[in-house]
């Protein structure tokens, strides 16, 4: 156990390997200090881990790589260029893609119309409309659909033309992670995919993460299964009331370890 | 055993109304029931004639509500839309009247200041952040004021522009009818098919042949027997050509757009369309604008109709009920993200039935009263029911 310092990366030092890199992130809302100057990376092929206890600050540093939350402080750099992430569509511009833990997907849309929402492809030779009223190409949205529900392999799914709404939760987690995957993306980031899922489906999600490393993607991957970290990831960084605790790689720890640094840090275990 | 048995039909029923045409059956099964039941008692409401007469009655009421759609959709409600109609034709009776405005000018500035009027309620909404149920209810008193200060002292001005007038008096000849009819039906088909052959050849989901030629039929059907209908008595009415026109463009702006797309997105899931990028306040503005837009266009209607502007007529009558109410029997929900313009325009000729109906029987004003508001709270219960059941699914 003594081991746990010796083979975490310090904080500040991002290798120098990583593609997309988060320096001294801050965030606050209202009183609450939901990252106290947060220090994260991920490389591309890998699948990073991200842990700490309920309101350890996790969802909002997820948030704030995907311009869904704008910071209050810190950097953002991507392959060593420093870029802005102050809305989703900079995110996305990236190649940045979130899934949200509470998925985020509208139930009375159908699967194709979630997976291309909010960058709906428009049918050509309507240039004299503004880009809002130009009709939808509904066809090259439901083959983006097909194509982005066959590369997660979800075979349960009939028809890209089904409601959400009337869809199982592995369904439409699978929906939410095709719609991340489906755009040019080189960074996921998936916050507890697995939280409301059986085993079978929980099973997809892994292959699905699995899948994506191996597709040379940058993968952040926050789970409170130990068993399922330790099986995806390559390394695990902690956080602990908004602040690193530290970043080990997943070879060459325990998940006994991981817990201990989650619920009392590090300095309290060296004692 | 019951209790299996009534969940299949509801969910049945719930799949059906999940389907493509499947939301306009619920109406539709309502507006021929009420037809069936006053064809037999009283055989003249088949008439081409009573036929024509609700239609034209149905128009101010289907235009409000098709615009209430807009909003209903977002999961808003826009309780001035009638005050805002009312308005709308004072403004346009008070310019030809009294300042000699042309009909086409008069009814532009109308048009203008109905979006504009509504496009405030809902900035209001959406950047002070104030339920859109009580900025229209304040819209609702404040434009009712307005409307009488709009009149000034006479309380009603009669409108005599030919413009205006013709809006409601022209009906076409049999033959531009047919031709109407038969173009409709010809568009309606080609672009049928060829969504078809384009799915195929993309290799993609094809609708199945029954659903696809029952469109085609059912579209046709729906079109002659109306025109042969309206034929029969006076013609094809200018006005019914005008709200159809309207209420296609305005489905095909709702279900094709990126801009529709975000309304049924911010109605479905407010947080994920925001967080996919949509700008939910500019998108509410314009839905409220459109409101705004499609009273003016019931105030004209109106005034043209009655031949003149009266507070009683639009503010103080039944009409923002009446329109609200045929958005919701026709299918839309109060809760947001489902329904559509075509579902208010049957919803507004249900409600139309009715009245004309029970009218044609002699009920008492209590009587049409009580029956309106028991349509209206099945509609609400059916809309409940099929919303509860879709949050079951989980
Ligand atoms: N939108 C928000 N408004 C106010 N406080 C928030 C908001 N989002 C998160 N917080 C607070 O920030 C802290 C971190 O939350 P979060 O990032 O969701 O934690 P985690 O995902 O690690 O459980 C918590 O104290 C939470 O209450
Ligand atoms: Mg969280």
């Amino acid at each position: 156990m003594t081991s746990a310092v010796t083979n975490t990366v310090g904080p500040g030092a991002p290798s120098p390997s990583a593609h997309l890199t988060a320096s001294g992130i801050k965030k606050r809302f209202g009183g609450v200090e939901a990252l106290r100057g947060v220090d994260f990376d991920v490389r591309r092929g890998e699948v990073m881990a991200l842990v700490g206890d309920n309101g350890a600050g996790k969802s909002t540093l997820m948030k704030a790589l995907a311009g869904a939350h704008t910071t209050d402080g810190g950097t953002f750099h991507l392959d060593g260029r420093e870029v802005i992430l102050n809305t989703p569509h900079d995110a996305a511009e990236q190649g940045i893609q979130i899934v949200y833990q509470d998925l985020a997907l509208c139930e009375n849309l159908d699967v194709s119309a979630n997976l291309s929402l909010g960058d709906e492809p428009t049918k050509s030779g309507w240039w004299f409309l503004p880009h809002q009223l130009r009709p939808i190409d509904d066809l090259e949205m439901e083959r983006k659909a097909r194509a982005a529900i066959d590369k997660l392999q979800v075979r349960t799914l009939q028809s890209v033309r089904a409601k959400v709404g009337g869809l199982s939760g592995g369904q439409r987690q699978a929906i939410a992670i095709a719609r991340a995957v489906g755009a040019d993306s080189t960074v996921v980031l998936l916050d507890e995919p697995t939280a409301a899922l059986g085993v079978a489906q929980t099973r997809q999600v892994l292959d699905a993460v699995i899948r994506l490393r191996d597709t040379n993607h940058a993968v952040v991957y926050i789970s409170h299964n130990m068993r399922d970290i330790f099986e995806v990831s390559d390394r695990i960084t902690v956080l602990r009331h908004g602040s690193n605790v530290a970043v080990y790689e997943t070879s060459q720890t325990t998940p006994d370890e991981i817990v201990v640094a989650m619920t009392r840090g590090l300095d309290t275990e060296a004692t | 055993m019951s209790a299996e048995i009534s969940l299949t039909i509801v969910d049945r029923f719930r799949a059906l109304r999940e389907t493509r045409f499947g939301s306009f059956v619920p109406v539709l099964l309502a507006l021929i029931a009420i037809w069936a039941y006053f064809g037999i008692t009283e055989p003249v409401f088949l008439s081409p004639r009573n036929f024509y007469n609700l239609f034209m009655q149905s128009a101010v009421v289907g235009t409000l509500a098709v615009g209430i759609t807009m909003v209903l959709l977002l999961g808003d409600i826009d309780l001035s839309a009638a005050a805002n109609s009312g308005v709308c034709a004072a403004i346009v009776a008070v310019l030809i009247a009294n300042f000699g405005f042309s009909g086409p000018v008069a009814c532009l500035v109308a048009i203008l200041a109905g979006i504009v009027l509504s496009a405030g309620q809902g900035a209001l909404v959406a950047y002070v952040g104030i339920p859109s149920f009580v900025v229209t209810l304040a819209g609702l008193l404040g434009f009712q004021g307005l409307m009488l200060k709009v009149l000034g002292q006479h309380g009603a001005i009669n409108v005599s522009d030919e413009f205006v007038r013709g809006l409601t008096k022209i009906t076409f000849s049999p033959e531009l009818g047919w031709a109407i009819a038969v173009a409709a039906i010809a568009a309606f088909t080609f672009f049928t098919l060829r969504r078809q052959s384009r799915r195929r050849s993309a290799s993609l989901e094809l609708e199945s042949p029954g659903a696809l030629y029952g469109q085609i039929v059912f579209f046709s059907a729906l079109l002659v027997g109306a025109v042969a209908t309206l034929n029969a008595y006076r013609g094809v009415p200018l006005l019914v050509v005008l709200l159809v026109a309207l209420t296609g463009l305005l489905g095909w702006v709702t279900t094709s757009t990126p801009f529709g797309r975000s309304i049924f997105a911010v109605g479905g899931n407010q947080e994920s369309a925001r967080r996919v990028g949509m700008n939910v306040k500019r998108i509410r503005v314009a839905a409220f604008g459109i409101v705004g837009m499609m009273a003016a266009v019931g105030g004209i209607v109106g005034a043209s109709r009655y031949a003149s502007v009266s507070f009683n007529a639009f503010a103080g009558g039944p009409l923002l009920l009446e329109a609200i109410g045929a958005a919701v029997i026709g299918g839309t929900s109060l809760f947001g993200g489902r329904g559509s313009v075509w579902n208010a325009i049957l919803g507004a000729l249900v409600i139309g039935s009715l009245g004309n109906g029970l009218d044609l029987s002699g009920a008492s004003a209590a009587d049409k009263l009580m029956f309106s508001g028991a349509i209206l709270l099945l509609a609400v219960a059916i809309d409940a029911i099929s919303r509860s059941g879709s949050g079951q699914s989980r």
